[in-house]
């Protein structure tokens, strides 16, 4: 991998790796808030709603991070990678327009307006807006998820020659094919059992360390619901997640080759070197489903008891585990930023001969779509260096912080208020 | 499929609402984090309880509009993929670098802003008031980013070189006919010429009178009621600051930033002007703003041809709603301070006072609508416009189109129906940003019992 496609890769992989966290517990605690407030209602039990209230300003605090990075993720996108998102802009534009209309635009006020009307509004009426504010959240992976389908496999895709094209082809997509994407259901499941899994798992973890030192009542609420959810939902993740493996071994080589360490045996000899995958992730793998182990164990264990030790060790296990499926997904398909899969492949070999073919996949190449000879800010990266890491110690400063606002967010207990308004 | 100059023209009522609804929270953003951080201050100085609960309060107003402001620029940010998404190319080969900077800007925002909300009096206070005043250079930082990135939309910058593929025969993937790139890599910079500090102080100073003015029109409702204390406290720094801001914008840098758009953008001008003729004439009034003479001689408006020329009623917005309605509101504002500051004027301000209520924030959106439909339709239908001296006739302006073949997505199939949708969300936002903080700040919570601290 030559260096500008590291640099590329890195700052990408950065921003996803903190962006993805955050939205994952945004979106699990949109599920898992009003079941608290709806398991507190039945049980006529406010500290069930004081568990939710504690959580929501946690809520809120990551929505704002999750979305900035977010944003940031694009202008790396738009920034290092500008024919790539232009394209997907072009060719996915209602996916785009679905996950901002009906997710971005209403969520983020809807998320607002749900932690400011705590104890302001009817309790049935508040758990209905929390359950309505979840259905519009998961819009968004749902419309995402797809761009993710299409990068492993990008069925729908139509790649005509045109001379006058620079890249030497066109570009078009059947949006009702690009839906059947085969790894798509299994990718999206998994994202939404997976969320929910892991914010049950750290709320259980951060709430067994506090139960353990000062045996509040509130922290074993937390404990055990966190606990109970993680398993059920850690159970439906894991199984969503074979499946998307099958799907990705059957239709994304150079991800199956990167992810299990050995080519698809379905490849032929002849292909495998268009296929081979940049990296070899496959002790990735193996050391996510180590620390999924360790997590199980964790929340086995917090149903009944309340271990300081092992909630910390599950805690970074359940980040170190959810941030390494996602760099395993998003790095093991290099060098390409989309895999051609090989049915496309050859009907391009069929329809228009093999060089078009790998004219083609070349041009997908993360490298190609860097487009260093227009790009201006790689450009200027070159040429002061300084820029770059001028923000690489920035984007730790910001890191440690970040960090350092996740502690107080976590350790602050917020207090009942005598009267109404102070 | 419908008619594609209909899409065209559904696209950019969708985008204009939504850029302006996005300008009215990030303004208001920035208006109430400056006031939460001179609130802070004050009480920091003066020990004036009356303070500490403003600033409280308007660093309540400032994270509801943040969160809000935030999903709608987004929500623009992704209309740039989705709308005019050829633009993306142009942000890759030319104007990435304010966007890239922005990203520390929006750091600084999203980590400081909540650590300022959730701090109050569980840290030292002037460590407290440190943190706020951070969120508030985030917010500041980020405006300068986005309004650099107008600025050249409106000018290039110098050293930027535009590429018309398609009358090279050429395209990338049959998607992008247009590129735009720097002559060297560190010409990237050129982006922050002076004239986009021009631009930019211009927009940034805008957008504090609009949300000031709002400020100003809720708290002299209030103390017409109610006469409290803090009422005339906040509008003896509100209201004198909102006259001086309006008269630096209008005679140092909307003088300035006239002088640059005469030099770069003459069909501009005249569309702003209202200079509707054919040909050189002398305009002695323009004549004397932009050269300090009455002879200069304009091309006017019909000297291009009719497929590149901004449309007629930029003028009305210009002339009448933003220099119009900023004369007025400096006019008005001036007077009301006096009388706060040193009770001059009394007679004539006293009665008013009621009518002003309405009158300081609706001048001002007016203003601030004026100048943002002026800027951005009177470089309609190019961005990143470049002026090119012509030796028999008006100068050449060029630039990217945003109509089909520049910066459209060829492939959008956008109804009226879906456009009404987007445009019901765009406005619900605010409304919603509206209802959150009179949630937040005047009404009283109904149930009592699970209330715990925000």
């Amino acid at each position: 991998m030559d260096a500008l496609t590291a640099i590329t890769v890195g700052l990408i992989a950065w921003a996803f790796a903190v962006h993805l966290p955050l939205v994952y517990t945004v979106l699990g605690l949109t599920w898992l808030l009003p079941t608290l407030e709806l398991i507190g209602l039945r049980k006529n039990d406010d500290r069930y709603f004081d568990v939710a209230k504690s959580l929501s300003r946690y809520l809120i605090f990551t929505y704002a991070i999750g979305g900035v990075f977010g944003t940031i993720v694009t202008v790396f996108l738009a920034g290092l990678l500008p024919v790539f998102t232009n394209a997907a802009g072009v060719l996915l534009w209602p996916v785009w327009g679905v996950a901002i209309v009906f997710g971005v635009a209403i969520s983020l006020p809807l998320i607002g307006f749900y932690y400011r009307s705590f104890g302001k509004m009817d309790d049935a009426k508040h758990i209905a807006l929390g359950y309505g504010l979840a259905v519009v959240t998961s819009v968004i992976p749902a419309m995402f998820r797809l761009v993710f389908a299409f990068i492993n496999y990008p069925m729908g895709v139509t790649a005509k020659p045109d001379p006058n094209s620079i890249v030497g082809f066109d570009l078009g997509v059947d949006l009702w094919q690009a839906l059947g994407n085969p790894t798509y259901p299994p990718l999206l499941i998994a994202t939404l059992a997976g969320a929910i899994a892991f914010t049950a798992v750290l709320i259980s973890a951060v709430y067994t360390w506090r139960y353990a030192k000062t045996k509040d009542e509130h922290y074993k609420i937390g404990k055990e619901f966190g606990a109970k959810v993680g398993l059920i939902f850690g159970v439906i993740y894991v199984l969503a997640s074979v499946w998307y493996l099958y799907e990705v071994y059957q239709y994304s080589p150079t991800m199956a080759w990167s992810i299990f360490g050995s080519p698809p045996s379905y490849l032929p000899a002849q292909l495998q070197p268009v296929y081979q995958p940049t990296l070899n992730l496959s002790w990735l793998f193996y050391l996510d489903v180590i620390l999924g182990v360790v997590v199980l164990a964790f929340l086995a264990t917090a149903l009944r008891s309340a271990n300081a030790g092992l909630a910390m060790v599950a805690f970074v296990a359940v980040i170190a585990l959810m941030d390494g499926a996602e760099v395993l997904n998003g790095l093991a398909h290099l060098p390409y930023a989309i895999v051609p899969s090989p049915p496309v492949a050859l009907a391009l070999i069929n329809a228009y001969g093999a060089n078009f073919a790998l004219q083609v996949a070349d041009t997908l190449k993360v490298s190609a779509l860097i487009t260093p000879q227009i790009n201006s800010l790689v450009q200027l990266i070159g040429a002061q260096p300084w820029l770059l890491s001028f923000s690489l110690a920035l984007f730790v400063i910001f890191n440690l912080i970040l960090l350092g606002g996740f502690y107080l967010v976590f350790s602050w207990r917020p207090k009942p208020q005598i009267s109404a308004q102070q | 499929m419908p008619d594609p100059s209909i899409q065209l023209d559904l696209a950019r009522l969708v985008s204009a609402v939504g850029v302006l609804a996005h300008l009215s929270l990030a303004s208001s953003f920035l208006g109430a984090i400056a006031l939460a951080v001179i609130g802070e201050y004050i009480w920091l100085r003066r020990q004036d309880k009356e303070w500490l609960d403003l600033a409280k309060k308007f660093n309540i107003v400032a994270t509801i509009f943040f969160g809000v402001g935030a999903a709608f620029g987004t929500l623009v940010e992704f209309g740039l993929v989705t709308i005019w998404s050829n633009f993306i190319a142009i942000i890759g080969t030319a104007i990435a670098l304010p966007f890239f900077l922005e990203l520390f800007a929006f750091l600084f925002e999203v980590i400081f802003l909540p650590l300022y909300t959730f701090t109050w009096n569980r840290i030292s206070k002037w460590a407290h008031w440190t943190i706020g005043l951070l969120a508030a250079i985030g917010g500041y930082y980020s405006a300068y980013n986005i309004l650099a990135v107008m600025s050249a939309l409106s000018v290039a910058p110098p050293g930027l070189t535009l590429v018309n593929l398609a009358e090279q025969g050429k395209n990338v993937a049959g998607a992008i006919n247009w590129l735009a790139a720097f002559q060297t890599p560190t010409d990237a910079w050129n982006i922050f010429w002076w004239g986009a500090n021009v631009f930019i102080f211009h927009g940034i100073l805008a957008a504090v009178i609009l949300s000031w003015s709002g400020v100003a029109g809720v708290v002299l409702y209030l103390y017409i009621k109610e006469k409290k204390s803090w009422q005339v406290k906040l509008l003896k720094v509100v209201v004198p600051t909102i006259a001086v801001l309006t008269a630096i914008q209008g005679l140092l840098l909307g003088h300035l930033q006239g002088e640059l758009v005469v030099e770069h953008d003459p069909l501009k001008l005249a569309a702003l002007e209202g200079m509707f003729w054919s040909g050189l004439r002398t305009d002695p009034l323009t004549s004397f703003v932009a050269y300090g003479d009455f002879n200069h001689q304009f091309w006017g408006y019909y000297s291009w041809p009719a497929d590149i020329r901004p449309p007629e009623f930029v003028s009305v917005f210009y002339l009448g709603f933003m220099v119009g309605a900023g004369i007025l509101l400096g006019i008005l504002t001036a007077g009301i301070g006096l009388y706060l500051l040193f009770g001059w004027f009394r007679r004539i301000v006293q009665p008013l006072l009621k009518p002003s209520v309405y009158l300081i924030p609706l001048l001002a959106a007016l203003a601030a609508i004026g100048g943002a439909v002026s800027t951005e339709s009177g470089r309609y239908p190019f961005i990143l416009v470049q002026s090119v001296p012509s030796a028999d006739g008006p100068p050449q302006i060029v630039g990217v189109p945003v109509y089909q073949g520049g910066l459209f997505n060829p492939t959008l199939q956008l109804d009226p129906l879906l456009a009404a949708l987007i445009i019901i969300v765009e406005i619900a936002m605010p409304a919603l940003a509206g209802y959150m903080v009179y949630l937040a700040l005047a009404r009283p919570p109904k149930l009592l019992k699970r209330l715990v601290e925000y």
